[in-house]
């Protein structure tokens, strides 16, 4: 994947810098073979040491041409030109240059340092890497001082020396070669102790740097223990090869992302399994491969971020070793992935996860909000049903004392009439009166039948139990009722009614029964209500509107019920309905 | 000749049930609209029978009836109602009243019936 670079344009004059600073190494390195030739034959170890400076400047002035921001490439450069710099000027005969030249050698290994510890941002943020970076400093340069004022090289040139002392110029160097070896040691602990604790991808990353370590430990124990004088090439040469290596590997690090993607396929089969908050981390932490990856989610109310846990979390600051990669939703932040900074050079890596996780995000609000949704939905039509039973409760309490009283006045007043005609009047008029006494019966018998139907009084009057009984009185079969007289909730009560109501009613329409049994049983959390006939089956829940009706109706409160009416085997009606309603969300 | 109270808080119905009652031979004694007028009324009046509407604004009638039972002699009570008796099922017959007839088939006759049967 290419990166494409959104970094401003350099200026003419970096640009001029860096062509100067390109030419100078060039010079430089051919000042070195020219120096080195007139001394003697060239051996392999001078080229080598000639391409460890220019490898180090031409990758640092490249990097620094793509990645104007990060301060790595000027940094390489500067490690380059030191060591060109100051192993061209040791070869040049006059003590100035010569001094300076030593210097700026041995000056070379902290910039090293330096250059391994910021891998990849070109940044020292630890406190543990400036110590170490400050040991290098420490032997470079004061102690450097000290031990030019009392050397006396073999050529004579020495600028500083001041007061020529052979052993104490030879005791400060045993210093400085224990002071640089305790440096290397906790530069390879450093970006040892980082590498160990990362896996797949930041490994990867880090290896080049970790040799470079790991090289740079080789050789000041190589100075130690060959410190009387003896050089062994071969380790030397060795090392300028790694040296040579580091910066092209470096380079190749930070402008190619060829990470491997299997660790985004799991992360995204593992988001697939809505995992949860921890486990969501540690697969977001092994496809990145970074043990130390936190998640953050957005607080909207907080107007902050937040951990998992709801706990404030504060995101890391620009130029530390970890980065912020944030998702967003219509500009508005959603989460927060903090990562080793290091996976910045794996844009593609990090992008891809990005999505992936985003996914998951998205997913997560989508059910949540469709979760809201039934549940409100649910709520609604527990309402819906609660506000029909109540509406119903009106209705007849309307017929009772409107329609209902006055027709039980007109019968009676009608009766009134008749008793003060007793035998005599009109017989016409009589038995006009008789037949309107009559009609006025059937009138109310039909309106209490109608009002009954709408809601009957004795459920929410005396229970479940009774008006269940009041049911089995009114049907022509053998009912045989076994409720109790416990009390429910007013839309349990009135459902069970219904489903009561309805089975009796089927078993006297089409049933051909001789008998029929009602069981009603109070369990835990929920109603158990059995009709059962031993007519002649054959029932279809499907067909007709009352027990789908009932089927809504129970639906309403999450209650189910079950027809089982095979031909010829009689029909059992069962439902279970929750006592624990669902709670109903707020008008 | 047996006397007669009658409790209901319609007064339509009051005048209707003592023109069929008195018609039948019954001597209304009294009338109140509520229960605890009914009550009182009951004690000063010590009727033979109560005709007692179960829906009275302040009291439902089977409270009145049993407190009717507890100031002995009781008098005999006939619960009514404009619903018919399906609506109350077996608080009818809790045993603190004689029965129960509702309002349009008040009559001396349907009265006597449920003694007789009572």
């Amino acid at each position: 994947m290419v990166r494409t670079l959104s970094a401003p344009r350099a200026t003419t004059t970096v640009n001029w810098v860096r062509a100067v600073l390109l030419i100078a190494a060039g010079t430089l390195g051919l000042g070195m073979l020219v120096g080195n030739a007139q001394r003697g034959p060239i051996t392999l170890g001078t080229v080598l040491e000639i391409l460890v400076g220019w490898t180090f400047v031409a990758c640092g002035i490249f990097l620094w041409a793509r990645r104007p921001a990060n301060r790595l490439g000027p940094l390489m450069t500067t490690v380059g030109m030191l060591w060109l710099l100051g192993r061209t000027m040791t070869l040049v005969s006059i003590p100035v240059v010569y001094t300076a030249g030593l210097w700026l050698t041995d000056l070379w290994g902290a910039g090293f340092a330096a250059f391994l510890l910021s891998f990849p941002t070109g940044r020292l943020t630890s406190r543990a890497d400036l110590a170490i970076v400050g040991i290098f400093l420490f032997v470079t340069v004061p102690l450097e001082f000290l031990w030019l004022l009392f050397l006396v090289p073999a050529n004579g040139l020495n600028a500083l020396g001041l007061a020529a002392d052979p052993n104490a110029a030879q005791v400060i160097d045993r210093i400085q070669r224990v002071l640089i070896s305790l440096g290397a040691v906790l530069l390879v602990i450093s970006l040892g102790w980082r590498w160990l604790r990362s896996s797949g991808p930041v490994r990867r990353q880090m290896a080049p740097v970790l040799v470079g370590a790991v090289a740079i430990l080789l050789q000041s124990a190589s100075w130690i223990f060959l410190s009387s004088g003896t050089s062994l090439d071969l380790l030397d040469d060795l090392i300028f090869v790694a040296q040579i290596a580091i910066p092209i590997a470096v380079l190749s690090v930070m402008l190619r992302s060829r990470m491997a993607r299997a660790g985004v396929a799991d992360l995204v089969v593992e988001l697939g399994r809505t995992p949860t908050p921890a486990r969501l981390r540690d697969a977001l932490a092994n496809a990145l491969g970074d043990p130390t990856l936190q998640v953050a989610y957005w607080s909207s109310t907080e107007d902050r971020f937040v951990d998992a846990a709801g706990e404030p979390m504060d995101l890391p600051e620009d130029g530390t070793r970890q980065a912020v990669t944030l998702l967003e939703r219509n500009g508005v932040p959603e989460a927060a992935i903090i990562h080793d900074a290091i996976l910045l050079e794996e844009p593609g890596l990090i992008a891809s996860v990005a999505s992936a996780m985003r996914l998951a995000v998205e997913n997560d609000r989508l059910t949540a909000e469709v979760e809201a949704q039934l549940q409100e939905v649910r709520a609604s039509r527990a309402r819906i049903v609660e506000a029909g039973d109540l509406e119903r409760r009106r209705v007849e309490r309307d017929l009772h004392d409107g329609a209902q009283q006055r027709l039980v006045s007109l019968s009676l007043e009608l009766q009134v009439a008749r008793r003060a005609l007793g035998d005599g009047g009109d017989p016409a008029v009589r038995r006009s009166l008789d037949r309107a006494a009559e009609e006025a019966l059937s009138a109310l018998a039909e309106l209490r039948d109608l009002a009954l139907g709408i809601h009957p009084l004795i459920l929410t009057e005396s229970g479940l139990g009774e008006a269940v009984e009041s049911l089995a009185d009114r049907t022509s079969v053998d009912v045989s009722v076994d409720v109790g007289a416990d009390r429910y909730p007013p839309a349990v009560e009135g459902a069970a009614y219904f489903v009561i109501s309805e089975a009796l009613a089927n078993v006297t329409k089409y049933a051909k029964a001789t008998k029929a049994v009602v069981r009603v049983r109070g369990l835990d959390d929920h109603l158990s209500i059995e009709v059962e006939d031993d007519g002649i089956g054959g029932a279809d829940p499907r067909s007709g509107s009352g027990l789908r009706g009932l089927a809504d109706r129970l639906a309403a409160l999450d209650g189910t019920i079950t027809v089982v009416s095979p031909t010829g085997g009689g029909t059992r009606i069962s439902a279970q309905i929750p006592i624990i309603r669902p709670t109903p969300a707020p008008v | 000749m047996s006397t007669i109270l009658i409790i209901d808080d319609d007064p339509r119905f009051r005048t209707q049930a003592r023109d069929l009652l008195e018609a039948d031979g019954f001597i209304v004694i009294g009338q109140a609209a509520d229960g605890a007028s009914g009550l009182e009324a009951a004690q000063s009046l010590r009727p033979d029978f109560v005709l007692l509407d179960i829906g009275l604004p302040d009291v439902e009638g089977f409270e009145v009836a049993r407190s009717l039972a507890i100031d002995g002699p009781p008098p005999l009570v006939v619960l009514t109602s404009s619903r018919d008796a399906r609506a109350y099922g077996r608080r009818l017959s809790n045993g603190h009243a004689l029965g129960f007839i509702p309002k349009e088939r008040i009559s001396g006759a349907a009265i006597r019936a449920l003694v007789d049967r009572g």
